[in-house]
C-alpha cells in the first residue's frame, strides 16, 4: 500500500489503460509543437504572422488551413496558437490546482468556525468581479501573456476549493481515516496518506475541466475584447475571431475549434486513466 | 426539433431503467418539445411584414433620451424621429428651414435672430415658443444639468463663463426669447458654422413645465413631451422602443405609422433577424463584416462614405517621432488601399484628413504612398535601415476592427520599411486613459463629424483643442483655422481649411490618413424613401413600408 | 436546519459589507473613469458631471455616502443610463434573467446528470463512449459558437426556432439550450466521475458479489452517494446561470443582467458595477446556503460548522 503513491507504481498502472495512453501520447504531441514552435523552430512552410495576398482563402494545398483576413497562412497560426493555449491551460490549472486544494484540505478537514470562515472566503472571492480582477491585474502586470495567466488562474481556484473541502468532509468521518486516527497518525499525515489520495479522483477531473475551460475562458475574453495582444494568438483568440465567419468562411472556426475539442478529448481521456491507475482498487484487467 | 444527439441520448437514458428518472417523465418532455417544434414550425406562414409598421435595429440600449445628457449616436437616433430643431439637415446635409421660418443674421456675424413658425406643435398640443429655447439652451449649459454636449453652445456669449459656474448671472447668457415667436443668440465671435449647430439634437427645444413635474423620468414613455414626426409610445429598456407616428406634425404626418426599434447588440443576430423578414432595415450595427461580402451583390444592399475618419497619430513628443523627417518617412509607407481590402466593409482610403464631402477637402493634402522615398528620408533622418529605428509600441484598444487596423499597420510598416512594430492592447477606459494622459508615440484615432462643416475636423489639432492628443502644435496653423472660423466667404473659407490641412498632413505629419468609415445598409423591397446622410443620423419621417 | 439559516443570514452580512468595500475599493484603482470617452469632454463639462455625482469628494467621504446609501436599499444611479437608478435597472433585467438560468439550469441538470450516470453504469460501453463524446462537445465548444451554430441551422436553414429576441416562450428555447450546454457536460462528467468513485466502494462491491448490482436499491445508493460533488458545484453554477451568461444574452437580444457585468465594468458604471456584484453575491449565498441543506439531507454524517 505504502508504494502506492508512488510515480512508477501510477505510470505503470497508467500505461496498461489504453485510451490513456492514447490520450498521452496526443497532449504529448501537441506540447511538442507547442515547445516547437516557442523555439522558432519552421514546423509550417510560413511563419505565423506572415501575410500574403491571398486573403481568407480556403484549405488547399499550399495552405492546409487556409488563410486569414489579413492573409496569413492559419495552419502557421494554429501552430503558433498551442503554444499559449497549452500554457494557458496547465498554468490556469497548476494555480488552481494548488491554491484550490490547500485551500479546500485545511477547510473541510479542520471544520466547524475555520471551515465556515474560510468558506465565507470563497464565496467573498467568487462575488469579486472576475472582469475587474483580471482588468487590474492586466494594468497592474501588464496585459502581456503572463498577466492573463495569472488572472484566469487567480479567478479559477475556488471551483476546486470546494470540491476539495467537499471531499474531506464526506471522507474524514470514513472508518479508515477514524482507524489511523485510532493509530495515533498525526494530521497531516492522516491529510497526506489517506484523505488526499481518496479525494483525488473528483479533483483531477475537475481538473481536467480546468485546463479546457482555461482555454475557452481566454477565448470568451478575446470575445469580450480582454484577450491576448495580437499577433499572439491562441486557439482561443483564433475561434473567437473567426467565429463570425461560421457561414462565411467556416475554416477560420473550424480547425481552431477541431484542435480545442481534441485537447479537451484527450485531458478527459487522461483524468480518466489517472483516477484508475491511482486508485488501488481498481482492477485494470476488467477495463477494456 | 431538438437536436439529433439530444433525442438519442433522451432515448438511452429512457432505455436503461435508473431509480432518478422515470420513464414517463421523459416520454411528457419528448412530446412536449415535439409539439413545441411542430407549433413553431406553423410560424413559417406568417406575412413577411406588417404594413405602415417599420422595424428597425438600433444595437443598445439609448443611454437616455434627455437631449442634453445623451451622448451617443444610438440616444441621437431616437432622439431625431421625436424632435425637431431651429432648422434641419437636408439629406445632402445643408440646412434648411424648421422651427425657424427664417433667421437674420447681422452684419458683424456674432447675432442670430430665428424668427419661429407659430403653428409647430408639442405632442400634448401647446404651440412651441422662443421660450422653449431659451429654456433648453440655457439648461444644456447650466451647471447642474452637467450636460456633455454643453460646449456645443461654447460660441454663445458668456456659455463658457456660466457653464464652469465662474459666472452665477444666466441673464448675462447671449440667449434671449425677445417674444414668444423670435429667439435671439449673441456669439463671443462669429462662427460661420454656427447655422449647424441649430440643426443637431443637443440645441433642441425643452418643455420646463414637463421636465420639472417628472424630474429624471420625463423621458420615460408617457410623460415625454415631444415635437417631432413621432412620439415614444413604449420603452422597453434594453430591448425594444416604439414610437408612435404624431399625426398633428406640422410638415404631415409621417409615412409609417409605427416604429419598432430593437436592440440587438450582436450583428450576425440582428442580421440573422433581417434575413428571416423580422427587421425591415439594417445598418452597419447589424452588419458582420462576413454577410456585407456575402451581399455585396444583393440589389438590397447600399454603400456611402460617413463623415468619419480613421487616422495614425504621432505623440510628437516622443522619440522617434520628434523629428518630422521620422513622421514623413513613416506616413509614406502605409498603403491606404489595404485598409478596404482587410476590413471589407467599402472603406475609402483617406488623402486628407478633410473627407471628400466637405468643403477645403483635396487629394494631394496628405502624404502619397511611395516605399521607396519613404527609406530614403529614414535615411536622412539618420537611419539607415528601418532595424535601426528602435522597436515601436502601438497602443490600441482591443475591438476587432481596430485590430485588424493595427495589425495590418505593423504589417505594412515592416515590409515597406523594416520597422518593428509591438502591438499593445488596453481595455477600452483603460486605453483612452492612457491616450488622455500620456499618449504612446503612435496610436490609432478616429473622428467623426458633429456637424457637416471642415471645422468640426479641424479644430481638432489646435493647440488648445482638449482632444489633441499628439501634442502637435503650430501657430501658423491655430491663427489659421481662427480666421477661417470667421470667414463668412465660402470659397476663401474652403482655401484656408485646405491649407491647413495641408499644414497638418503633409508639411508637419502629425497624423496619417487612413481612411473614412463608411455605412452599409440593408432596405426591404417595400420599404421605401430611406434617406440616408454622411452624418449617420436616420431620419424616418419620409419612410413608407406598403 | 432553521438555525443553520438563520446563521447564514447573520454570516451573511458581514460578508456582503465586504464585498462592496472590496469592489468598491477595486472599481477606484483600476484606470478610466466613467466620463472617459471617444471625445475627451472640456474640464469645465467633467467637474460639473463629478460634482453631479459626487465624484468630486474624497474617496472615504465617497465611500460612506455610498454604505449610507447602501444601507437604505439604495443602490445609487447610474452614469450610462443618465436617468435610471440601479435599483430600477436590476429590477427590470432580474425577472428575465431568472427565467432563463432557471430553465438552463433545469435543462443542464436533467440533461447532464442522467448523461453521467448512464455513462458510468455503462462504462466501457458505447453508451460511455457516446456520452463524454457529447460531453466534451459541450466543453469544448465556445458559448458564441454554439450560438451561432444555433441560429445558423434551427433560425436560418430550418427556420423552426426565433434566431434571438424574447417575446414567446418559443424564444427561450434557443438561448436556455446554449447556456445549459457547458454546464450540462461537466455535471455530466462530474456525476460520472464520482459514481465510478462509489462504485469501487466495498459495500457496492459486496452487493456486486452478491448479485445484486442491477437492484435499484444498490442503484440508489450508489447515485445518492455520487451526487455529492454534483451538488457543491450546483451552488455556484445556479448564481452563474442566474445572474446569466453576458454571451448568451448578447449573441440572443436578451434583456437580462448578464450584460451589465460586462458593460458596467467596461463603462466604469461604478454604482452599477457594485450593485450587480451585490445581487451575484446573495445570489451565491443564498444558492451555497442551500447546498449546505441538501448536504445534510444526503448524508446526515457531514455535519457542517453545526
Amino acid at each position: 500500500m505504502a508504494s502506492q503513491g508512488s510515480f512508477k507504481y501510477v505510470a505503470g498502472r497508467l500505461a496498461k489503460i489504453p485510451q490513456a495512453v492514447l490520450a498521452l501520447t496526443l497532449i504529448g504531441l501537441i506540447c511538442l509543437v507547442a515547445i516547437a514552435s516557442a523555439l522558432q523552430l519552421p514546423l509550417s512552410p510560413y511563419a505565423y504572422d506572415q501575410t500574403s495576398t491571398l486573403y481568407l482563402a480556403g484549405p488547399s494545398a499550399q495552405h492546409w488551413m487556409g488563410t486569414d483576413e489579413l492573409g496569413r497562412d492559419l495552419c502557421a497560426r494554429v501552430i503558433y496558437g498551442a503554444q499559449l493555449s497549452i500554457a494557458i491551460g496547465l498554468t490556469t490549472a497548476g494555480v488552481a490546482f494548488v491554491i484550490g486544494t490547500v485551500y479546500g484540505a485545511i477547510a473541510g478537514y479542520c471544520g466547524g468556525k475555520i471551515d465556515t470562515l474560510m468558506m465565507r472566503g470563497v464565496d467573498l472571492a467568487y462575488s469579486l468581479p472576475d472582469l475587474l480582477v483580471m482588468i487590474l491585474i492586466g494594468v497592474l502586470i501588464g496585459r502581456g501573456t503572463f498577466g492573463i495567466l495569472l488572472a484566469l488562474g487567480l479567478v479559477s481556484w475556488m471551483g476546486t476549493a470546494r470540491l476539495t473541502r467537499a471531499q474531506f468532509l464526506q471522507l474524514k468521518n470514513e472508518e479508515f481515516v477514524e482507524a489511523a486516527r485510532a493509530q495515533g497518525q498525526d494530521h497531516l499525515s492522516i491529510i497526506w496518506k489517506h484523505l488526499f489520495p481518496n479525494a483525488l479522483g473528483p479533483i483531477i477531473v475537475a481538473l481536467t475541466f480546468t485546463v479546457p475551460s482555461a482555454i475557452l475562458s481566454e477565448s470568451t475574453l478575446s470575445f469580450i475584447g480582454l484577450g491576448l495582444s495580437p499577433p499572439a494568438c491562441s486557439w482561443g483568440t483564433l475561434a473567437s475571431d473567426g467565429w463570425r465567419s461560421l457561414r462565411a468562411h467556416p475554416h477560420l472556426i473550424f480547425f481552431p475549434s477541431l484542435f480545442i475539442f481534441a485537447t479537451v478529448l484527450s485531458f478527459n481521456f487522461l483524468g480518466d486513466g489517472l483516477r484508475d491507475a491511482l486508485d488501488p482498487r481498481t482492477r485494470l484487467s476488467k477495463l477494456k | 426539433m431538438l437536436p439529433l444527439p439530444y433525442i438519442y441520448l433522451l432515448q438511452i437514458a429512457i432505455k436503461i431503467r435508473t431509480p432518478l428518472i422515470s420513464r414517463r417523465f421523459f416520454s411528457i418532455f419528448l412530446v412536449l418539445v415535439c409539439t413545441a417544434s411542430m407549433l413553431t414550425g406553423c410560424g413559417q406562414g406568417r406575412a413577411r411584414y406588417t404594413p405602415d409598421t417599420l422595424r428597425v435595429n438600433i444595437g443598445n440600449e439609448p443611454p437616455g433620451l434627455d437631449w442634453h445628457t445623451a451622448t451617443d449616436s444610438t440616444s441621437f437616433d431616437v432622439v431625431s424621429n421625436i424632435m425637431v430643431g431651429l432648422t434641419q439637415y437636408t439629406p445632402d446635409v445643408k440646412c434648411k428651414p424648421s422651427c425657424a421660418k427664417s433667421w437674420d443674421i447681422s452684419p458683424d456675424g456674432r447675432t442670430y435672430t430665428f424668427h419661429l413658425r407659430d403653428d409647430v406643435k408639442w405632442s400634448d398640443g401647446k404651440p412651441v415658443t422662443a421660450y422653449d429655447f431659451e429654456y433648453a439652451w440655457t439648461r444644456l449649459l447650466s451647471p447642474e444639468t452637467a450636460a456633455s454636449y454643453a460646449f456645443f453652445l461654447y460660441d454663445v456669449e458668456n456659455a463658457k463663463e456660466w457653464n464652469a459656474g465662474k459666472l452665477k448671472d444666466a441673464a448675462r447668457l447671449g440667449i434671449k426669447a425677445v417674444d414668444a415667436q423670435t429667439f435671439r443668440v449673441t456669439l463671443k465671435k462669429p462662427a460661420a458654422y454656427f447655422i449647424y449647430l441649430t440643426a443637431f439634437c443637443a440645441s433642441f427645444p425643452m418643455r420646463r413645465d414637463v421636465v420639472q413635474k417628472y424630474g429624471n423620468r420625463w423621458t420615460e414613455a408617457g410623460n415625454m413631451v415631444t415635437n417631432g414626426p413621432f412620439t415614444l409610445q413604449k420603452w422597453q429598456h434594453e430591448y425594444k422602443i416604439e414610437l408612435a407616428a404624431n399625426p398633428d406634425f406640422f410638415e404631415g404626418a409621417p409615412g409609417v405609422k409605427l416604429i419598432r426599434m430593437f436592440m440587438v447588440p450582436e450583428q450576425s443576430t440582428a442580421f440573422a433577424l433581417y434575413e428571416n423578414d423580422e427587421l425591415d432595415f439594417i445598418d452597419n450595427r447589424s452588419f458582420a463584416t462576413p454577410d456585407v461580402e456575402r451581399y455585396r451583390e444583393s440589389p438590397e444592399y447600399k454603400n456611402f462614405p460617413l463623415l468619419r475618419e480613421s487616422y495614425l497619430a504621432f505623440n510628437v513628443k516622443k522619440k522617434p517621432f520628434d523629428n518630422v523627417l521620422v513622421r514623413r518617412a513613416f506616413a509614406m509607407a502605409i498603403d491606404k488601399n489595404v485598409f478596404p481590402k482587410i476590413l471589407r466593409r467599402g472603406e475609402r482610403p483617406a488623402d486628407s484628413f478633410i473627407p471628400p464631402a466637405l468643403a477645403g477637402s483635396a487629394k494631394d493634402s496628405g502624404m502619397p504612398f511611395d516605399p521607396d522615398l519613404a527609406k530614403r528620408v529614414l535615411a536622412q533622418a539618420g537611419y539607415k535601415t528601418g532595424a535601426e529605428v528602435p522597436a515601436i509600441d502601438l497602443l490600441y484598444p482591443n475591438r476587432e476592427d481596430v485590430r485588424l487596423i493595427v495589425e495590418a499597420t505593423q504589417d505594412q510598416l515592416k515590409r515597406n520599411l523594416g520597422v518593428r512594430v509591438n502591438l499593445v492592447n488596453q481595455e477600452w477606459k483603460v486605453y483612452l486613459a492612457t491616450v488622455r494622459k500620456d499618449a504612446p508615440p503612435l496610436f490609432r484615432n478616429s473622428w467623426g463629424a458633429d456637424f457637416p462643416d471642415p471645422e468640426t475636423f479641424m479644430n481638432l489639432f489646435t493647440s488648445y483643442n482638449g482632444n489633441n492628443d499628439t501634442k502637435w502644435s503650430s501657430p501658423a496653423y491655430d491663427a489659421l483655422i481662427e480666421t477661417a472660423e470667421a470667414e463668412r466667404d465660402p470659397v476663401k473659407r474652403a482655401d484656408m481649411y485646405r491649407r491647413a490641412d495641408r499644414i497638418m498632413c503633409r508639411e508637419a505629419c502629425a497624423i496619417v490618413p487612413a481612411f473614412l468609415a463608411t455605412q452599409n445598409i440593408m432596405v426591404k423591397p417595400w420599404v421605401k424613401g430611406i434617406a440616408m446622410n454622411p452624418l449617420d443620423l436616420q431620419f424616418f419621417k419620409t419612410v413608407t413600408v406598403k | 436546519m432553521l438555525t443553520l439559516i438563520l446563521k447564514r443570514i447573520l454570516m451573511a452580512l458581514p460578508v456582503l459589507f465586504l464585498v462592496a468595500t472590496l469592489s468598491f475599493c477595486l472599481i477606484r484603482v483600476v484606470p478610466g473613469g466613467p466620463f472617459d470617452a471617444d471625445k475627451n469632454l472640456p474640464d469645465e463639462i467633467v467637474a460639473n458631471l463629478k460634482a453631479k455625482y459626487n465624484l468630486d469628494k474624497p474617496l472615504p467621504e465617497q465611500y460612506v455616502l455610498y454604505m449610507q446609501r447602501l444601507g437604505r436599499g439604495d443602490l445609487g444611479v447610474s452614469y450610462k443610463y443618465v436617468s435610471r437608478t440601479v435599483n430600477d435597472i436590476l429590477l427590470d433585467a432580474f425577472p428575465v434573467s431568472l427565467v432563463l438560468g432557471g430553465l438552463a439550469l433545469a435543462l443542464a441538470v436533467l440533461v447532464g446528470v442522467p448523461l453521467g450516470a448512464v455513462a458510468a453504469l455503462g462504462r466501457g460501453r458505447w453508451q460511455d463512449t457516446l456520452a463524454m463524446f457529447l460531453s466534451t462537445f459541450g466543453i469544448s465548444v465556445p458559448g458564441f459558437v454554439i450560438g451561432a451554430l444555433f441560429i445558423y441551422v434551427f433560425g436560418i436553414q430550418l427556420r423552426i426556432l426565433p434566431v434571438g429576441l424574447w417575446e414567446s416562450p418559443w424564444h427561450m428555447i434557443l438561448p436556455a439550450i446554449t447556456l445549459a450546454f457547458s454546464p450540462a457536460a461537466y455535471l455530466a462528467r462530474l456525476t460520472r466521475a464520482s459514481a465510478l468513485e462509489i462504485v469501487q466502494k466495498d459495500w457496492v462491491r459486496t452487493a456486486q458479489a452478491k448479485g445484486l448490482s442491477g437492484s435499484a436499491t444498490v442503484l440508489k445508493h450508489i447515485m445518492r452517494n455520487s451526487l455529492v460533488p454534483v451538488i457543491t458545484v450546483l451552488g455556484p453554477l445556479t448564481a452563474i446561470l442566474i445572474t446569466g451568461s453576458f454571451v448568451v444574452e448578447y449573441i440572443y437580444a436578451i434583456p437580462g443582467m448578464g450584460r451589465f457585468f460586462i458593460t458596467a465594468v467596461m463603462n466604469r458604471d461604478y454604482d452599477l458595477i457594485l450593485g450587480t456584484t451585490l445581487i451575484f453575491a446573495v445570489l451565491l449565498i443564498m444558492a451555497n446556503t442551500f447546498v449546505d441543506i441538501a448536504y445534510q439531507i444526503l448524508d446526515p454524517r457531514m455535519r457542517i460548522s453545526d
